[in-house]
C-alpha cells in the first residue's frame, strides 16, 4: 500500500487531463504507424523508444524546477545556434535540405529543438526586462528570434522556421506589444510579401501556387497534395478500416509515415475518427490554454504561451497541409508523426509546462 | 510597478481569450474542410482513389503471319522501336522536335505523318513521331530519356510485306483504325477486342480474315506509383495472338506471272480444278502495301490514286470485262445440253451470217469463213458463224441459264472483300436500265461475247475449272485460305452446276484442246511438253462504226482487250488459267504466252 502511495505521489506532478489526452493521441498514432510502416516495423518500434524517451523526459521535466529551467536557457539558445551552424557545414541532407545531424548514436534535427527554445528564451528575456517593457525589448526579442529562423529557413525548412516564428511573434504580442504596432506589422508583412515571394525557392512557391490547382500539375508540385486529398476523401465517413488504406498501401502517398500520417489515418478511419482525434486534440490545447492562463509570473506565462502556440501551429499546419489549405511544407502532426526530435520535443515542451504549473506558486513568491 | 504588472496581466489575460477563440476557430476550418473532402468530395475522390491504385493495361495479341502455300513468309511482324508521344498532354511539337534533334532527326515528313495519325487516332495511349528508330538512336534517346516527360521509346511489332507488289492484292495491307472501323467494330459487337491494337485489316486477305488473324488481347493489372511507374503485377492474362493464316497462293507463281506480265495490264487468276485453291492471283498494275502500315502519305497516295491505270483497283474480282470469245465454250454447252448443234451436225461458214428476216448481217472475224464447221471445230477456230446461229437458236433466257449456272452473273464468293458480280443481260434487264427494247441482234453478238455481258476475271476462272474437271464434287468455288478448318469459320456460299450430259463436256474439252492445236487460235501453244486446253478472246473496247480494226493505228488505250482461259495438262487438269490484258490486242498471242509460263512453272519446275 505504500509503494502505490509512493507510485501516486510520483505522478501527481502529472496534469490528469493532458496525460489522457496524450495517452489517446499517441496510442492512436502508434496505431496509424503501424499501418503506414512498410519496413518490417522499423519505425513502429522506434517510435515507441521515442516515445519511452519522451515521456520519461516529460515526467522528470516536471518535477524539475523551473528555475532550473530558467538559468539554462540562454544556454540552450546558444547551443542551439551552434548546432544550426553546424548543420549548415557538416549536416547531411535528406529530401534535398540539409536539417540533420549526426552524434554518433542518434540523428536529430536542431530545428526542431527551436521550437522548445524559442519561446522560453523569449519568456527568459521578457522576464528579465518586466520592469521595464519598452519598444527596445520588443526588437531585441524579435532579433532573437531572427537569428534560427533564417538559418532554419536557410535549410531550407519553410515550415518548421514559419512555426517558431508564429509562437514568437505570439509570445511578443501578449508581451504587451500595443495594439497600434499589432497593426501595423501587419500592413508591413501584407506590403513585404511580394518581396518574400521573389526570395522564396522555386520548389517552394510551387508548392504555395499548387495550392490553389493541385490538379494543374498533378505529377509536379501538386502530387503530394493530390494524394493526400486521395486519401482523405476516400476514407469517406467511416473510413476503409485499420490497415486498409490503399494510398498509402501502394506507396501513393510521400512520408507516409511522417507529415502525412494523418491522412493514413484519415483514410483508414474517415471523417467519424478524424473528428475524434481533433476532439482530443482542441481538448488538449484549452486544457494547456487555461493552465496558461493560471500562471503566475510573466517567464511561465510566456513561455508556456509560446509552447502552446508552437504545439497549436504544429498542428494546424500539418493538418492544413494534409487537407490543402497550406502548401506542403515540411511539419510533422505533434505526438502522432513518426520522427525522434519532434516527438521528444513536443513531449519535453508539455514536461516544461507542467513544471512551470506546478510550480506557480514557488516562483510567484 | 504593481499596477503596471498588472496591466500586462490584464492584457495577457485578454489576448489568451483571443487565442482561445483564434485555435478554436482555426481548428474549426480544419475540420470543415476535413468535412468537406471526407463526406461531400467522397465519391469524387473514392473514383480517383481507384484509378490510382490499380491499372488496367491491355496487351495487343500479335497478328498473324500470313503465308504461302510453301510456307513462305508473305505477311509479317517485324520488331521497331518508335519514339511515341502522349497525346492527352499539350504538346509543342516544333519544341520537342528540337529537344530532340541531339539524339534522333525528326524530318518534316515525320511531323506530317504524326499529326495525320494523331487526327485519327482513337485507340493509341502514344502516337509515334519518328518510327524505325535506329539500334544507336534508340539507344542515345533511351540515355537522354528523363529529359522528356511526355515522351517513350515504345517498341512495337510493324507489319512487313516482304514481297512487296507481288502480292499486294491478295494480303492486303493493314492500317490505322480510323473513326468508320471504329463503327463498324462497335456494330459487330468486336470493339472490345480492339483495345491496345492500333492496326487493322484493310484489304485483301488482311481485311477479309481480320476475325481469324487479329486474336484477343490480353491485359495485365497493375499497380503504379506516383511517377505511373509500374510497381508490381497483379494479374496477368496473356492475350490469344491470331492465327497464322497459309494461304493457297504460290508466291513463286505469282512473281513469274508479275514478270510475264511486264508493265501490261490486266489480270490473271490460277486456281486448281480440284479444290478451286486459287495459285496466282495477279491485278495489274500493282502497289506496295508497305507503304499503308503507317497511314499512307499524301503523295504516295494520289500517285496511286490519280494513276489512270488504277493500281489500287483490283481486277481480278472488280475488272469488268467483256468476255469476247471466251465464253462460246459455255454457250457451247447451253446449246449441246439443250439438243443443239450436237456433232456431226456441221454447217458451212460463208464468213457471215445474216439474220433470218434478213434485217442485219453479222460477219465472221475470219473473212472468207472457216468452211465446214461443226461444235468441236467452232471452238478450235473460234468460229463467230456457228455461233451468231446458235445464239439466235437457243434465245438469250436458255444461254444465260447456262452461263449462271457456271457462275457468271454472280459473286464466285472468294476469300476477298468487294467482288462484283458481272453482268447477265436480257430483256428485263434492258428495259429496266436501257429503257429500250431487246433486239434479236443483241443475243446473237451476247453469244460470242460481244454483247452487253460483263464477266470477271475469277469468274472465268471459276468457270474453267469446271470444264477442266466437270462434276467434280470436290470443287470449293475459287478460295485463298488453305485450312479447311479456318475456311468453314468464314461462311464461305459454294455453288456447283448441275451435272451435265457426258457427250457435252467430251465435245467442249475436244474443242478446247483443239485451240492450240494446228489451224486452233492459239496453235503456237502446242510445243509444250504437256497438251494446254483453251480459248482465246479479244474484247472490243472500241465501237468500230463499220470502219476496219486495224490494232497498229488505234492509240494504246483504245485497243481490244486479249482475253484468254485454259487448262493443263489437256487429259488430266491440274491447273486453270484466266487471263486478261487490258488494250492487248488479239488474245491468243498476248495472253497465250503469259499461260504458257504460269504452267511451265507449275507443271514442269514443281515435283
Amino acid at each position: 500500500m505504500i509503494k502505490i502511495h509512493i507510485f501516486k505521489d510520483f505522478f501527481k506532478s502529472l496534469d490528469q487531463t493532458i496525460i489522457g489526452c496524450l495517452i489517446i493521441i499517441l496510442s492512436t498514432g502508434l496505431m496509424a504507424l503501424y499501418s503506414a510502416d512498410q519496413e518490417w516495423f522499423n519505425e513502429f518500434n522506434a517510435q515507441l523508444v521515442n516515445i519511452s524517451i519522451g515521456l520519461i523526459a516529460l515526467v522528470f521535466i516536471s518535477k524539475t524546477s523551473p528555475k532550473i529551467i530558467f538559468f539554462y536557457v540562454p544556454f540552450l539558445y546558444i547551443i542551439g545556434i551552434i548546432l544550426l551552424l553546424w548543420v549548415k557545414f557538416f549536416g547531411f541532407e535528406v529530401n534535398g535540405s540539409q536539417r540533420w545531424i549526426d552524434i554518433g548514436f542518434m540523428k536529430f534535427q536542431p530545428s526542431e529543438l527551436y521550437k522548445l527554445v524559442m519561446p522560453l528564451m523569449l519568456a527568459w528575456f521578457y522576464q528579465n526586462n518586466e520592469r521595464a517593457i519598452t519598444y527596445k525589448v520588443h526588437v531585441t526579442a524579435f532579433i532573437f528570434m531572427i537569428i534560427p529562423f533564417y538559418f532554419i529557413l536557410i535549410q531550407p525548412d519553410l515550415g518548421t522556421a514559419l512555426m517558431i516564428a508564429f509562437s514568437s511573434v505570439a509570445i511578443i504580442f501578449t508581451a504587451g506589444l500595443s495594439k497600434k504596432i499589432i497593426a501595423w506589422s501587419f500592413i508591413v508583412i501584407s506590403l513585404s510579401s511580394p518581396f518574400i515571394w521573389k526570395n522564396l525557392e522555386n520548389y517552394q512557391q510551387n508548392r504555395i501556387l499548387s495550392l490553389f490547382d493541385p490538379f494543374k500539375d498533378a505529377l509536379g508540385a501538386g502530387y503530394q497534395t493530390i494524394q493526400s486529398l486521395i486519401a482523405l476523401g476516400s476514407g469517406g465517413l467511416i473510413g476503409k478500416g485499420w490497415l486498409n488504406s490503399s494510398q498509402t498501401q501502394l506507396n501513393f502517398l510521400p512520408e507516409a509515415t511522417t507529415d502525412f500520417i494523418f491522412a493514413v489515418y484519415s483514410e483508414e478511419f474517415g471523417f467519424i475518427g478524424v473528428l475524434a482525434i481533433l476532439s482530443i486534440y482542441i481538448a488538449l490545447l484549452l486544457r494547456i490554454l487555461f493552465i496558461v492562463s493560471k500562471m503566475q509570473d510573466t517567464f511561465s506565462r510566456l513561455a508556456s504561451l509560446g509552447l502552446l502556440v508552437s504545439l497549436f501551429a504544429g498542428v494546424l499546419v500539418n493538418l492544413g497541409m494534409i487537407s490543402g489549405l497550406l502548401p506542403i511544407v515540411g511539419a510533422p502532426l505533434p505526438f502522432f508523426s513518426y520522427g525522434g526530435t519532434s516527438m521528444v520535443v513536443s513531449l519535453v515542451s508539455i514536461g516544461i509546462i507542467m513544471s512551470l504549473y506546478n510550480h506557480k506558486s514557488l516562483i510567484a513568491n | 510597478m504593481s499596477m503596471q504588472k498588472n496591466q500586462i496581466k490584464f492584457i495577457f489575460q485578454r489576448r489568451l481569450y483571443i487565442l482561445a477563440i483564434f485555435i478554436l476557430l482555426m481548428m474549426f476550418i480544419v475540420i470543415v474542410k476535413f468535412f468537406y473532402i471526407q463526406v461531400i468530395q467522397h465519391n469524387y475522390f473514392e473514383k480517383k482513389s481507384n484509378n490510382n491504385s490499380i491499372k488496367v493495361v491491355s496487351i495487343p495479341p500479335a497478328r498473324g503471319l500470313i503465308l504461302d502455300r510453301n510456307n513462305r513468309i508473305l505477311a509479317e511482324n517485324k520488331i521497331t522501336h518508335n519514339i511515341e508521344i502522349d497525346p492527352s498532354k499539350k504538346n509543342n511539337i516544333e519544341l520537342i522536335v528540337e529537344q530532340l534533334s541531339p539524339f534522333v532527326t525528326i524530318t518534316k515528313r515525320d511531323i506530317k505523318q504524326y499529326h495525320r495519325i494523331l487526327k485519327n487516332s482513337y485507340f493509341s495511349s502514344t502516337v509515334p513521331l519518328k518510327n524505325d528508330l535506329s539500334e544507336q538512336e534508340a539507344a542515345t534517346f533511351l540515355a537522354n530519356q528523363y529529359l522528356f516527360e511526355n515522351i517513350f521509346l515504345k517498341t512495337r511489332l510493324k507489319r512487313y510485306y516482304q514481297h512487296e507488289e507481288n502480292a499486294s492484292h491478295v494480303v492486303g495491307y493493314i492500317n490505322r483504325i480510323n473513326k468508320n472501323d471504329i463503327k463498324e467494330l462497335t456494330e459487330k459487337n468486336r470493339l472490345s477486342l480492339y483495345k491496345g491494337s492500333d492496326h487493322i485489316g484493310k484489304r485483301g486477305i488482311e481485311q477479309f480474315y481480320e476475325h481469324l488473324i487479329h486474336g484477343v488481347p490480353g491485359f495485365e493489372k497493375i499497380e503504379v506509383d506516383a511517377q505511373g511507374k509500374v510497381v508490381r503485377s497483379i494479374e496477368r492474362q496473356e492475350p490469344i495472338h491470331g492465327q497464322d493464316l497459309k494461304l493457297s497462293i504460290d508466291i513463286e507463281l505469282q512473281k513469274i506471272a508479275r514478270n510475264a506480265f511486264g508493265d501490261k495490264k490486266g489480270a490473271l487468276v490460277a486456281i486448281s480444278p480440284h479444290n478451286g485453291e486459287i495459285l496466282a492471283y495477279i491485278s495489274q498494275p500493282n502497289f506496295n502495301p508497305n507503304l499503308f502500315v503507317n497511314g499512307i502519305d499524301h503523295k504516295n497516295w494520289d500517285l496511286l490514286n490519280n494513276n489512270k491505270s488504277r493500281p489500287l483497283l483490283d481486277r481480278v474480282i472488280k475488272g469488268l470485262y467483256p468476255p469476247g470469245s471466251t465464253l462460246k465454250p459455255f454457250v457451247a454447252i447451253a446449246g449441246l445440253e439443250n439438243n443443239l448443234r450436237v456433232p456431226p451436225f456441221q454447217i458451212s461458214d460463208p464468213g457471215f451470217f445474216t439474220m433470218p428476216n434478213q434485217s442485219k448481217t453479222f460477219r465472221d472475224w475470219k473473212r472468207d469463213g472457216h468452211g465446214l464447221v461443226d461444235m468441236v471445230k467452232a471452238i478450235a477456230v473460234s468460229c463467230d458463224t456457228f455461233f451468231y446461229g446458235l445464239g439466235l437458236e437457243l434465245g438469250v433466257t436458255k444461254m444465260n441459264k447456262t452461263l449462271y449456272a457456271y457462275g457468271f452473273g454472280r459473286k464466285t464468293g472468294v476469300d476477298i472483300l468487294g467482288e462484283r458480280n458481272g453482268l447477265l443481260a436480257n430483256e428485263k434487264w434492258k428495259k429496266k436500265k436501257k429503257k429500250e427494247k431487246w433486239f434479236a441482234g443483241e443475243t446473237v453478238i451476247t453469244a460470242i461475247g460481244q454483247g452487253f455481258t460483263q464477266v470477271t476475271p475469277i469468274q472465268l476462272a471459276n468457270a474453267t475449272a469446271k470444264i477442266a474437271i466437270p462434276n467434280n464434287r470436290n470443287y470449293l468455288s475459287p478460295h485463298l485460305l488453305l485450312n479447311s478448318n479456318q475456311l468453314k469459320q468464314s461462311n464461305k456460299v459454294i455453288y456447283t452446276p448441275p451435272p451435265n450430259k457426258k457427250s457435252t463436256m467430251r465435245y467442249i474439252k475436244e474443242g478446247m484442246e483443239g485451240v492450240t492445236q494446228a489451224g486452233g487460235t492459239a496453235a503456237f501453244l502446242n510445243n509444250a511438253n504437256y497438251k494446254i486446253a483453251a480459248k482465246t478472246g479479244t474484247a472490243q473496247v472500241f465501237g468500230l462504226a463499220g470502219g476496219e480494226y486495224i490494232e497498229e493505228d488505234l492509240p494504246a488505250h483504245l485497243k481490244d482487250h486479249a482475253l484468254f482461259i485454259a487448262y493443263a495438262p489437256a487429259d488430266k487438269p491440274e491447273l486453270v488459267v484466266a487471263i486478261i490484258v487490258e488494250n492487248g490486242g488479239n488474245g491468243g498471242s498476248t495472253a497465250g504466252p503469259i499461260a504458257k509460263k504460269i504452267f511451265d512453272h507449275h507443271l514442269l519446275s514443281n515435283p
